[in-house]
């Protein structure tokens, strides 16, 4: 096959998804750009005006957008920190039965854990959201009744409460990556260790830490700029972001704006700063990953 | 064997976690299948002493649910479509055959992973509004295969980048073309990507809510995501037939999980 029709090949190929991605990714980040130095209320006029810097301006000075920032890092770390320890640790838990259990009903265990820890994963986030907002319930939900105290948890602890409800839903994610990382690790090494007398904690520190820190960094990475980017709807469900703004985190703020407030131009400055921030983050990540 | 305190203590957390992981869903599904008055009751009953399956009919008599269900089903479908197809093809360019710009365009997508999906909801929904598609299944469809695309293609290139190029370079030589090589012999062995990335999408737009809540306004297009979050007004909460419709939306993603759980771990975990 010629040069020429190799290329014209490869063009073929990526073509339909080219035009895909240039419609509904490229021109709508574009148009975007445009409408944040705009003016457009859709309620109060089907005009745009061209107001300069000015949603820049406000959103420089806005104390909502800076809280809400705060409330998006605050959220990240504390969830990214729930799912990492809890992930870490049934990982670690799972992937030493596996070594050690060569039984049938060792295995047999294992598969049965496997699929329990599945589970949150499988469960959509509005219903998770809805499920834990029963659980929290202050007056007929379980967690109260359980703990015999009488909280109104999304109200008094309304970020605590969406951290749990994500936590909950994203630990396999983090818990799934770091198994299959630790199974990845030749079992003769486990087994010199174990010569040698070193308990639990020293196969942990000096074997399994090591080999799987790499793995564990870059899923940390992505799961927080996952969580960073894409938290919406367990928050929107769960509190719809207050009580005031204490659960208004970035996207929702970017949404509210919008579809709330109609105030698209604000909303497109927001949106121009969020995509800013992925795409920077997600360069950082890929072409760290590309030049390995 | 000796069992010692630590033994016992990790065992003790394991079933702990467990627990946790449960309660929630079990929770939503005991409560499902009690009477209103029982739902309400303080403190809550951990058995039901009542059972019902009320809540369940008032889905699809009072919620609109077997609409909705045909919406979500369009929906999802739909998407994977779509996604799954160019995705694909992409993917086996991007692969093996590099052209002026490919790379780039590449890591273009690849980054677009991260895009936060509700800062492309705004301009999306100006073009849907201009176009007319507000409130149709199309517009829903076309916003969460945007955001799927890129995992397609990130898992299929992965998949292709792995694969021996000698039967396609074969089947070259025979005359075959291109497409034709695509379809016959590259497709087929790609069937276990395929597969993890058919039920990804599938999940990924059957449980999607952003672009469901933006774009739906009447039952027409609106996806069961929406439906449960509207069981909330500012008035009341329809606890009852919102744990029957949370029981109703995990089910076919949970079904889909356990029988295919290989591909789902293997989804979940492939490119880190």
């Amino acid at each position: 096959m010629g040069k020429n029709k190799r290329w014209k090949t490869g063009v073929l190929l990526v073509f339909p998804c080219f035009l895909f991605i240039f419609a509904f990714m490229i021109y709508p980040i574009c148009s975007v750009g445009y409408l944040s130095f705009h003016e457009y209320s859709p309620l109060r006029s089907p005009e745009t005006f061209f107001v300069g810097l000015k949603n820049y301006e406000w959103m420089a000075g806005s104390y909502i957008v800076s809280y809400s920032l705060y409330v998006t890092i605050l959220f990240t770390v504390v969830s990214v920190a729930i799912e990492l320890i809890v992930g870490l640790y049934l990982a670690n838990v799972l992937a030493k039965q596996m070594r050690e259990k060569s039984s049938k009903i060792g295995k047999g265990l294992n598969r049965v854990l496997r699929s329990i820890f599945i589970l949150p994963f499988a469960v959509p986030a509005v219903v998770a959201a809805v499920a834990w907002k029963m659980m929290l319930q202050p007056q007929f939900g379980p967690v109260n009744a359980l703990l015999g105290v009488n909280v109104a948890w999304t109200t008094q602890y309304p970020l605590l409460s969406v951290i749990v409800a994500d936590a909950w839903k994203m630990t396999p994610f983090i818990l799934f990556i770091l198994f299959a990382a630790i199974m990845s690790i030749p079992a003769e090494r486990f087994e010199a260790i174990k010569i040698d007398g070193a308990s639990g904690w020293q196969e942990f520190r000096y074997v399994t830490f090591p080999a799987i820190l790499p793995v564990t960094a870059v899923a940390i990475a992505f799961r927080a700029v996952d969580a960073f980017t894409k938290i919406f709807d367990v928050v929107y469900v769960m509190t719809g972001g207050g009580p005031g703004m204490q659960t208004q985190v970035f996207p929702l703020l970017i949404w509210k704006t919008a579809f709330n407030y109609f105030h698209f131009g604000e909303a497109s400055a927001l949106a121009v700063a969020a995509i800013a921030i992925s795409l920077i983050f997600g360069s950082i990540l890929i072409l760290r990953r590309r030049s390995k | 064997m000796k069992f010692s305190i630590t033994k016992w203590a990790s065992i003790f957390v394991l079933i702990l976690t467990v627990i946790v992981t449960l309660f929630p869903v079990v929770w939503m599904a005991l409560s499902s299948v009690k009477s209103k008055e029982e739902i309400f009751s303080i403190p809550p009953t951990w058995i039901p002493k009542t059972f019902t399956l009320r809540h369940y009919e008032d889905l699809f008599t009072r919620f609109n649910f077997g609409r909705l269900t045909i919406n979500s089903t369009i929906i999802a479908v739909g998407v994977t479509v779509i996604s799954v197809v160019i995705g694909s093809m992409a993917a086996y360019g991007f692969s093996r055959y590099s052209f002026r710009g490919s790379g780039m365009l590449l890591a273009f997508i690849l980054i677009a992973r991260m895009i936060t999906p509700a800062a492309l909801v705004i301009p999306l929904f100006t073009m849907m509004r201009a176009f007319g598609l507000l409130d149709t299944i199309v517009s829903i469809m076309i916003g969460i295969t945007i955001i799927n695309l890129p995992f397609v293609i990130w898992i299929m290139k992965t998949f292709f980048d792995g694969l021996p190029k000698e039967v396609e370079e074969a089947a070259e030589v025979d005359g075959m073309s291109p497409i034709r090589t695509f379809w016959k012999i590259v497709v087929p062995t790609a069937m276990p990507a395929i597969a993890t990335v058919v039920l990804f999408s599938f999940v990924t737009a059957w449980v999607d809510f952003l672009f469901g809540i933006s774009f739906s306004t009447t039952a027409a297009s609106m996806p069961l995501t929406v439906g449960i979050s509207n069981m909330q007004t500012g008035y009341e909460i329809y606890w009852g037939p919102m744990m029957a419709a949370g029981v109703y939306l995990t089910l076919p993603t949970l079904i889909l999980a356990f029988l295919l759980q290989k591909y789902f771990i293997k989804g979940l975990t492939m490119g880190y």
